[in-house]
């Protein structure tokens, strides 16, 4: 006897569903809901249009102060009675800021969703923001961005949002703030910005064993004190493209890796390219098989990992790859990592390629979609992009569908090779030539 | 106002589990769950960092790198491709005590993920190169820098270990390994160590999700079945301890880091013992979540610490007293001295202040709520059901760890807390370099 030679064939494939989705109206507040028959645990998330490009100018990262704010007590149980009341039900709250939205959400077993959805509610509608907690958080942020900021990749992240959208603008400047704007927010843009847009109801997400949980019920709590209409959305900010690459030295004096961070302005997450989009990126460096991985990784051995990918928004959207690569091989990864993006542009995807980025993004709707949380987090994008219920179903089907001369037009039309902007976070002194000799465009010294 | 504590579990396992043994040792677990299409494959191999002898440091490691590029009957790279152009998702990871490889599929690709194993586990030294070995190092090199020297603390772990286990001792080394071993070796030595290690009677096939036991026993004899038992598969070094440590370790590094730092370790019980599952609440109750005992007195009561940066946790390992690590992370203006002093004053109190029955439930519903939220995938199921065939010989013995953390008593955790003394800690402080160091 020996090994089986040949590769076997798949069996036959289990039809594909999402789980039923429920929508109802309650206490003037929507919830979108679904159905995990037989699941002991649930998650539920309260999504409000309170995102991070709410916040004023110069003070980005009062949204992720007034999140951790929300745990420092409600107008009726202190911050200890608090954490033991929701902690006793071994729920945890998970609070997160994005572009587009604020979310406060749990998961646990489903016997206790009804009363940690309303500790979830008391904090986020009624929570204490006592001015000197407040101070005390907000010091405590701008001391653990600057934690975060000692590590490498923050500061080129910084440096290529500020090229690419204006160091002026919101979308220019980093999403959670940096440790300077942080430590100028006040309490009082706290407690504003919790007046203005934390107490509109939003919508409740539900996912979990719907013949257990009372939905009513759910939705009077989350709801409670909640008054205000919608807010209008505003349109996508389109594409610009740079004129010339450019590459920004960022210095980290002493550093053993190069922190590789490039990247170009793409459409908004509800442009009609989606699909063909994604499947371009994951053949250029979203799969492990992907092209950069092969090149940089597999072949060169110059990193642990390289991905591409397009992170797009309600308003925006951008084209970015990272890596972290040896110091001493900056300037070749950098060459041939600007190389395979100009070669995807130029000439597209193989049928062969193609194949395996189709099927495993249609796979990974199965894979990816097991638990409650992520089925809330999978809601969470009907909601913010107004997609329909069947939407995931008619995705996987587009995924499996897409032919290679759409995702190669894709690419033709929405990578840019020759805009890209560069940032390379690392030791300057020993790559600054090099990088210079490479020719890659024009070197400007980053003082982010 | 307290909370009702959360219902107590009778099982933390809930599913069918079923087992065979092939005639070659392997051991094969089915765990059906029809909820979703999708089935999860999981491997464990008995072994770990903690096999490899002096010099070979990393081996272990490097090795789970080298299973993805190729055997006999899967060209190089064609691992990764198969399995992602399935839809599927995969990994592996290694530690002191086993190495681990798994995918998640849709289910009608079980076959697949079979197939790739089983020739990665019969077929891998015929198609190991010396290309693959010289770029797969260069990987594991760049895994060091990225994840261990070139974050501030990020060599804390590796720190912790030399200090915690004696030289010599299995766990003293960390899995990451040597670069200069790694150097060292030759391709006959890598193809040596598979064919001492990756045997099917030292693995553990588990398969759970949208499928039946008898066709995943099928599919395992026909792909698995051909592969030859090893015999004499040598053990690892024994990591008896004569017990806690008796004289206390200190050390300090000086460094590029943010703002001061402090780790307090301890040798405990093995992971899987009445001591270690005491241990384990006495963790959560001392250091998780935001009502815990060290965040209460020292993030938000004293406000000596960041909150972001304090807790305590033991590490899972179950061949030798796993450690217990409690740590903190000075807020501006704090010295270390003071910060050491209240993370031990508060350590202390473990065995001094009785834990309350809140404090009990606390701790218990957020260890119930992690427990369900690892059994809530496939692969999560998959992974425990492996664990515990390979670490107690019986997968059916994973339903126990939940029900056995829910009967720990504010008893249990005095007793443990009173092992905990100072004359057995290892204690590791990162000051910053410069003018506040």
């Amino acid at each position: 006897m020996s090994l089986v030679a040949t590769r076997p064939e798949p069996g036959e494939a289990r039809p594909y569903a999402f789980p039923e989705i429920r929508r109802a109206s309650v206490a003037g507040g929507e919830i979108v809901a679904a159905h995990l028959p037989g699941h002991l645990l649930a998650s539920a998330s309260l999504l409000l249009d309170a995102g991070a490009a709410r916040e004023t100018a110069g003070r980005e990262g009062t949204a992720g102060v007034l999140a951790k704010c929300l745990e420092e007590g409600t107008t009726t149980r202190n911050s200890a009675a608090y954490a033991l009341a929701l902690e006793g039900l071994g729920a945890e709250l998970s609070t997160s800021v994005d572009w587009d939205s604020f979310r406060v959400g749990l998961s646990v077993p489903v016997g206790v969703l009804s009363r940690a959805v309303a500790l979830m509610a008391e904090a986020a509608r009624t929570p204490r923001l006592d001015p000197a907690d407040v101070e005390r958080v907000r010091d405590d942020e701008a001391t653990a961005l600057r934690m975060d900021w000692a590590q490498p990749g923050p500061r080129a992240d910084a440096a290529l949002r500020a090229d690419l959208f204006g160091a002026g603008e919101r979308y220019g400047r980093p999403l959670s703030g940096d440790p300077v704007s942080t430590a100028a927010v006040t309490v009082e843009d706290v407690t504003t910005f919790h007046e203005s847009w934390l107490k509109r109801p939003g919508v409740l997400l539900v996912a979990g064993d719907l013949d257990r949980l009372d939905l009513e019920e759910l939705g009077a709590a989350a709801f409670a004190g909640s008054g205000g209409d919608p807010l209008p959305v505003e349109g996508p900010l389109g594409v610009p493209v740079a004129g010339a690459r450019r590459l920004l030295l960022v210095d980290r004096p002493g550093s053993v890796q190069s922190t590789l961070r490039l990247g170009h302005r793409a459409p908004e997450r509800a442009h009609p390219d989606y699909v063909p989009i994604t499947l371009a990126a994951t053949v250029l460096g979203g799969a492990f098989t992907s092209r950069l991985n092969h090149l940089i990784r597999e072949v060169k051995g110059y990193t642990y990992g390289i991905r591409a990918d397009f992170a797009m928004t309600r308003r925006f959207g951008r084209f970015g790859v990272s890596s972290s690569v040896q110091t001493a091989v900056t300037a070749p990864a950098l060459t041939d990592t600007v190389g395979e993006i100009a070669r995807t542009q130029l000439d597209g995807v193989t049928e062969e390629e193609l194949s395996v980025a189709r099927t495993w993004r249609a796979g990974s709707l199965s894979v990816d979609m097991q638990t409650p949380g992520s089925i809330a987090g999978a809601l969470a994008t009907l909601v913010i992009h107004g997609l329909p219920d069947d939407y995931y179903p008619t995705l996987r089907k587009r995924l499996l569908e897409t032919t290679a001369e759409e995702v190669s037009a894709a690419a033709a039309q929405h990578l840019h090779p020759d805009a890209l902007t560069l940032v390379v976070e690392g030791d300057a002194a020993l790559i600054r030539d090099e990088l210079a000799a490479a020719k890659l465009g024009e070197i400007i010294t980053s003082e982010v | 106002m307290s909370a009702q504590p959360a219902p107590v579990a009778e099982t933390g396992y809930p599913w069918p589990i079923e087992t065979a043994r092939l005639d070659n040792g392997l051991r094969v677990v089915v765990s059906e769950d029809r909820t979703a299409p999708v089935v999860a494959v999981n491997l464990w191999y008995d072994v770990g960092s903690r096999h490899e002898p002096a010099g070979q440091t990393g081996f272990a490691h490097l090795f789970e790198h080298l299973m993805f590029e190729g055997s006999q009957n899967v060209a190089k790279t064609e691992h990764m491709r198969y399995v992602q152009g399935a839809g599927g998702s995969l990994n592996a990871t290694t530690n002191p005590d086993r190495t681990n490889y798994f995918e998640t599929l849709p289910a009608e690709h079980l076959e697949l993920a079979l197939w790739l194993e089983a020739d990665r586990m019969g077929g891998l030294v015929p198609a190991l190169t010396q290309e693959t070995l010289d770029n797969q190092r260069e990987v594991v090199k760049n895994e060091r820098r990225q994840r261990y020297d070139n974050v501030p603390y990020g060599d804390a772990w590796l720190r912790m270990l030399e200090l915690l286990y004696p030289a010599g001792h299995p766990y003293h080394h960390a899995t990451i390994g040597s670069m200069e071993d790694l150097n060292a070796a030759g391709l006959e030595t890598f193809q040596a160590f598979h064919a001492k290690y990756y045997a099917p009677n030292n693995a553990v096939l588990t398969v759970a999700g949208d499928v039946t036991p008898g066709e995943v026993f099928a599919l395992a004899e026909k792909y698995f079945g051909a592969i030859e038992t090893v015999a004499n598969i040598p053990a690892a070094p024994s990591g008896h301890l004569p017990g806690p440590a008796t004289s206390p370790v200190s050390e300090t590094v000086t460094g590029t880091v943010p703002a001061p730092r402090v780790y307090l370790a301890h040798r405990t019980h093995p992971f899987g013992t009445a001591g270690y599952d005491a241990i384990t609440v006495l963790a959560t109750v001392l250091g998780s979540g935001r009502g815990s005992r060290l965040y209460q007195r020292l993030a938000d009561g004293a406000r000596i610490a960041q909150p972001d940066y304090i807790g305590s946790y033991g590490v899972d390992l179950a061949h030798a007293p796993a450690p217990l690590i409690i740590t903190a992370t000075a807020k501006d203006g704090v010295d270390i001295a003071t910060l050491t002093e209240g993370v031990a004053e508060v350590v202390a109190s473990m065995a001094t202040e009785p834990v309350t029955e809140a404090e009990l439930e606390r701790a218990k519903a957020l260890l119930t709520t992690a427990w369900w939220r690892q059994m809530s995938t496939v692969a999560g199921r998959a992974d425990t059901l492996s664990r515990y065939t390979t670490q107690f010989g019986d997968p059916a013995s994973a339903a126990y760890r939940l029900p056995q953390w829910q009967s720990v008593t504010s008893e249990d955790i005095a007793d443990a807390a009173r092992t905990l003394n100072p004359e057995s800690r290892v204690t590791l402080t990162y000051l910053p370099e410069g003018p506040e160091a």
